[in-house]
């Protein structure tokens, strides 16, 4: 049988942002991370139940095609009638309604750049095979995820109002097991009248809600609490405001408390959250321009204040603003939130980047996504939709053939008419990692790197990612492991590691842009080099294919490294450069290298593994 | 030379008369089928935010405006943080175009000569009598063009319709004939699947659109202003298509509480009622599109002294932009700018207000720089702000 909204039990905050959704369709939608086996889909299934009856509740599939989700010609129809048969997208059957996507993380690029649009048209434009029309689209999205399949894409996030925090409470593997015993003991008629009450409760609130007011002064530390989270655009602030509106409205009341307030911050600001206010490590990592101008402090709000607030009170209000934001903020923060924030919140930078480097599209390989016109020697031929869109036109052309007298053939079909497959496909990273192993620190550097080798190809299978390994010391670089995914193979290459000796750097980056290159030719795009050194090379190349050459000045290695740094990356290769070595010791090449190779620098004394991991997927 | 033509399926036509060939309306040559033609009917969809309650981000905005009043300047690319109302700000710019003339019921939004052009010189047509063509005022049009979009909406397809029922091949057109002489927008443009940049950027070449398709040749104008937005985070640009653009607006997020809280009181506002929320601002929407009409008839008559000439040249050398888009670009926004504050000469302190949307995209990447595209430019332009004065 079905498992009912109020059976569940757990979630909480999973079922209290799914009401506040329910009272406020214009927030949008919520997302609900959660882990695998859990369930998880379960509560937004039973979503529907407390929703008013027919509201539509259409469930997306993750290998939907692109008709599908946007509509277009029904063709079959169109030609068994002679007109135009419009077919309905999955967008648009959903309109007034829930649109329900399971592992929303998992869904491909192109079918989320779709729902972004139609959410922020609140339509869905078809302009496909020679339809153009407009269909109403609007809908609330539910969207569950494993986290650990990957992130949602930020652009999409941005546009959901309610993203429950990622929290042991969703983990509600052995709750499932509660909810059967409950089940077991429960009779429906228990369950059917809960849900006409909770039904109840929110028809009235949805009545409550334009009652519902709030106070500048609220409004304004709401704001505030979204800057002073680091929390990106200002379309966030109209979701914050609806959400503690909503909340209000759920309580029956026609003010704006505080508590719905923190409700507010707690499922639409603090999941989005790029920093925490009260932690100075978490502000670094902000690119500068975002930087606000204060964290906090008066003076900077005294700047800005006046121009909009001209009164004496409102003065006043300005100086109780902060402490009042900053208790709200605190206690929201300390319910039930995660000691792992800001890994979260790391995660959520880390998937702007995973968008980018998560797919392509190609002819070759992958998710067979649409079929478009092309050359037919080159790709594969989609031989469906190439005879789909011949049909119409061979009563015409076998009229148009005859009149040239060309020999009669049953099928009558043009180069116009060939489609061609594309696909979709994770094409993943390689990252090459290239590990100074010179010098009294190798064994150190050594160990990080196999670390960190390890636990990203543990990982690997998620992007698709590939990982290889550089050493350098002595005269030359040399590549321990070679492009792979095997974490086997990873572990029996680098089992015996060589140490000690000079610092072959410009080598070691040329070994590894002749490793890109290669990889290039096999269809890996996107190539990160992860170097762990103090960027203090002092062998030349030369020395690399002639044993016997003399050695270079110092200027002259400089040169090499420089040369060679911008022809990487002119390639497209990102770098990032990590420096273990102790402060007093360095003497700023690292700096230098990441800065010729265009790519980051990170002093990491004592990295762990999974600090390297996290510094190379921040990237 | 005629603009539509429907040569190639001629031979087959006269062999039987069989098949009647006719594609589009505009193509068959007598004015009583243009009307037939679907108007290129501007797309009803709920009211949109009104333009001048837009806060902020103003850089965004100033670009689409320049736009308006010269089209020349080669439309605006606006790449910036997620939900900072890139999207919303475009939308709304439909409601403060001005009016443009074009022959009643033209697809292709043509203009009376454009359409004599095109359609008299036409082989076997009858001679047409400009007096009998009526013209009419439409709005500019804005074109939306969906990431969904497949080839033959975009570049226009034969209409399978009457294909199937009356066997008569009749080209339709698409959003590019629609978006002749109007804007064409693209959102999330840095996601725009790479088949149809490539059709992008030969349209924006020419200027004209060429349809092949099952025997039809079709050719007509398409120019328009190419407005596209995204977050540089989701995706690069493609270089030629960025190289396309004239001006690169960048938004960011607001950072001043104030202007928040306003944002989001006047999006309450307006969700809870539009109507009321758009009177509100209906003197304001006049007041600007009148000042953007304007603007465009003051055009004209601006001028640029060749000392401000040489300035923009000296600052696309030193910051060492390869051809002369950027100069280019740069002397029609500035004289847009001038035109639209109501002034007749270009003066520096129009350049120095405009440069960087219109060199930001063009600066040479140079991997050793630290300084931020915006940043360089106004040193540079500090520095030859310098010698003018000194000459």
């Amino acid at each position: 049988m079905m498992i009912a909204f109020t059976d569940i039990v757990g979630m909480d905050l999973a079922k209290q942002a799914l009401m506040l959704l329910a009272v406020d369709s214009e927030l949008g939608g919520v997302v609900i991370p959660s882990a695998v086996g859990s369930g998880k889909s379960t509560i937004a299934r039973a979503f529907a139940d407390i929703l008013p009856k027919g509201t539509p509740f259409v469930e997306l599939p993750l290998n939907v095609t692109e008709d599908r989700l946007i509509g277009g010609v029904d063709l079959e129809a169109t030609l068994a009638t002679g007109i135009r048969v419009v077919q309905h997208g999955v967008l648009s059957k959903a309109n007034g309604g829930v649109l329900y996507v399971d592992s929303i993380s998992l869904l491909d690029s192109s079918a989320v750049s779709h729902i972004m649009d139609a959410i922020s048209r609140g339509e869905v434009l078809v302009e496909r095979e020679g339809l153009s029309e407009v269909h109403p689209a609007k809908f609330m999205l539910v969207g569950t995820y494993d986290p650990t399949d990957g992130e949602v894409r930020m652009g999409l996030l941005d546009r959901i109002g309610i993203i429950v925090p990622f929290t042991a409470q969703n983990d509600y593997r052995a709750r499932k097991k509660i909810v059967n015993i409950v089940l077991g003991k429960r009779d429906e008629e228990d369950t059917k009248d809960e849900l006409n009450m909770l039904a109840g409760l929110i028809q009235a609130a949805r009545e409550q809600l334009p009652h519902v007011s709030i106070t500048s002064e609220q409004v304004q530390a709401l704001i505030q609490t979204a800057i002073s989270l680091g929390v990106e655009g200002n379309r966030v602030d109209i979701f914050t405001v609806r959400a503690a509106i909503a909340s209000a409205a759920l309580a029956q009341r026609s003010d704006v408390e505080e508590e719905d307030m923190k409700l507010a911050i707690k499922l639409v600001l603090i999941p989005r959250a790029t920093r925490m206010p009260d932690r100075e490590a978490a502000a670094d990592e902000m690119p500068p321009q975002e930087e606000p101008p204060q964290d906090e402090e008066p003076e900077g709000e005294d700047e800005e204040a006046p121009a909009d607030t001209p009164d004496a009170e409102a003065e006043e209000e300005q100086k109780e603003t902060p402490d009042m934001i900053e208790e709200l903020m605190m206690d929201a923060v300390e319910m039930e939130l995660p000691d792992n924030i800001l890994n979260i919140s790391l995660a959520s930078k880390k998937k702007t980047t995973t968008g980018s480097r998560g797919e392509a599209l190609n002819n070759r390989r992958g998710r067979f996504v649409r079929a478009q016109p092309g050359e037919m020697r080159t790709n594969k031929v989609a031989l469906i939709p190439t005879l789909i869109s011949a049909a119409p036109w061979q009563e015409t052309r076998r009229r148009d053939s005859k009149m040239a007298g060309r020999a009669k053939t049953a099928l009558l079909i043009t180069k116009d008419d060939v489609k061609i497959k594309r696909f979709r496909d994770k094409s993943g990273t390689l990252f090459i990692f290239m590990v100074d192993a010179s010098g009294s620190m190798a064994l150190n550097r050594m160990r990080q790197a196999k670390g960190a080798v390890a636990s990203l190809l543990q990982n690997a299978y998620v992007h698709r990612d590939q990982v290889a390994l550089i050493s350098f010391r002595g005269k030359q670089a040399q590549v321990l492991l070679p492009p792979s995914q095997s974490v086997d193979r990873a572990k029996r290459e680098l089992d015996v590691l060589p140490t000690g000796g000079g610092t072959p750097l410009a080598s070691a980056l040329y070994l590894g842009w002749e490793t890109a290159k290669q990889a290039r030719t096999k269809g890996i795009s996107q190539i990160m080099f992860v170097l762990i050194t103090d960027g203090r090379g002092n062998i030349g190349l030369q020395a690399t294919f002639n044993p016997d050459a003399e050695k270079l000045p110092k200027e002259e290695l400089e040169k090499e490294i420089e040369a060679l740094s911008l022809s990487i990356q002119a390639d497209g290769v990102a770098s990032i450069v990590i420096d273990t070595q102790m402060n007093y010791l360095s003497r700023g090449e690292a700096p230098k290298l990441a800065q010729k190779l265009g790519g980051r620098y990170f002093y990491l004394p004592n990295a762990k593994a999974e600090q390297i991991v996290e510094a190379a997927l921040s990237f | 030379m005629s603009q539509t033509e429907t040569a190639a399926k001629k031979t087959a036509a006269k062999k039987t008369g069989a098949v009647k060939v006719k594609a589009d309306a505009t193509v068959t040559t007598a004015p009583e089928a243009t009307k037939a033609a679907k108007p290129a009917a501007k797309k009803k969809s709920g009211l949109a935010f009104p333009f001048t309650a837009i806060v902020g981000q103003e850089e965004m905005k100033l670009s689409l405006i320049l736009n308006i009043i010269d089209p020349r300047i080669g439309g605006v690319l606006v790449m910036g943080h997620r939900g900072t109302g890139k999207s919303t700000t475009v939308r709304a710019l439909a409601e403060v175009l001005p009016l443009i003339e074009r022959v009643e019921g033209d697809t292709y939004n043509r203009t009376l000569e454009q359409y004599l052009e095109a359609e008299d010189g036409k082989k076997g047509a009858k001679a047409l009598d400009p007096a009998s063509i009526r013209t009419e005022k439409i709005p500019v049009p804005v074109v939306d063009l969906p990431l969904g979009a497949t080839e033959d909406r975009v570049c226009g397809t034969i209409d399978i319709e009457q294909a199937l029922t009356s066997g008569v091949k009749a080209f339709e057109p698409g959003l590019l004939a629609q978006a002749n002489r109007g804007f064409l927008y693209i959102d999330e443009v840095n996601l725009l699947d790479d088949h149809l940049v490539d059709v992008l950027l030969d349209v924006a070449a020419s200027g004209k659109n060429v349809v092949e398709r099952e025997g039809i040749s079709i050719r007509h104008p398409a120019r328009f202003v190419l407005v596209g937005s995204g977050n540089p985070e989701e995706g690069e640009l493609r270089p030629q298509l960025l190289d396309r653009f004239g001006l690169h607006a960048r938004i960011i997020t607001i950072l001043d509480i104030a202007k928040r809280v306003d944002i989001v009181k006047r999006r309450r506002e307006f969700d809870e009622d539009p109507d009321a929320f758009m009177k509100k601002y209906n003197r304001e929407q006049l007041k600007l599109q009148k000042k953007i009409q304007q603007a465009k008839d003051l055009l004209p008559e601006v001028t640029m002294t060749d000392a401000v000439l040489t300035d923009i040249a000296r600052l696309c050398m030193n910051l060492g932009i390869d051809g002369h888009r950027g100069e280019l670009t740069i002397t029609r926004t500035a004289y847009a700018h001038a035109a639209f504050l109501g002034e007749t000469v270009v003066t520096m302190k129009h350049v120095k207000e405009i440069a960087g949307l219109c060199l930001r995209h063009r600066l040479r990447k140079d991997p050793l720089e630290t300084l931020d595209a915006g940043e360089k430019i106004d040193r540079e332009l500090a520095k030859v702000l310098g010698e003018a004065e000194a000459v």
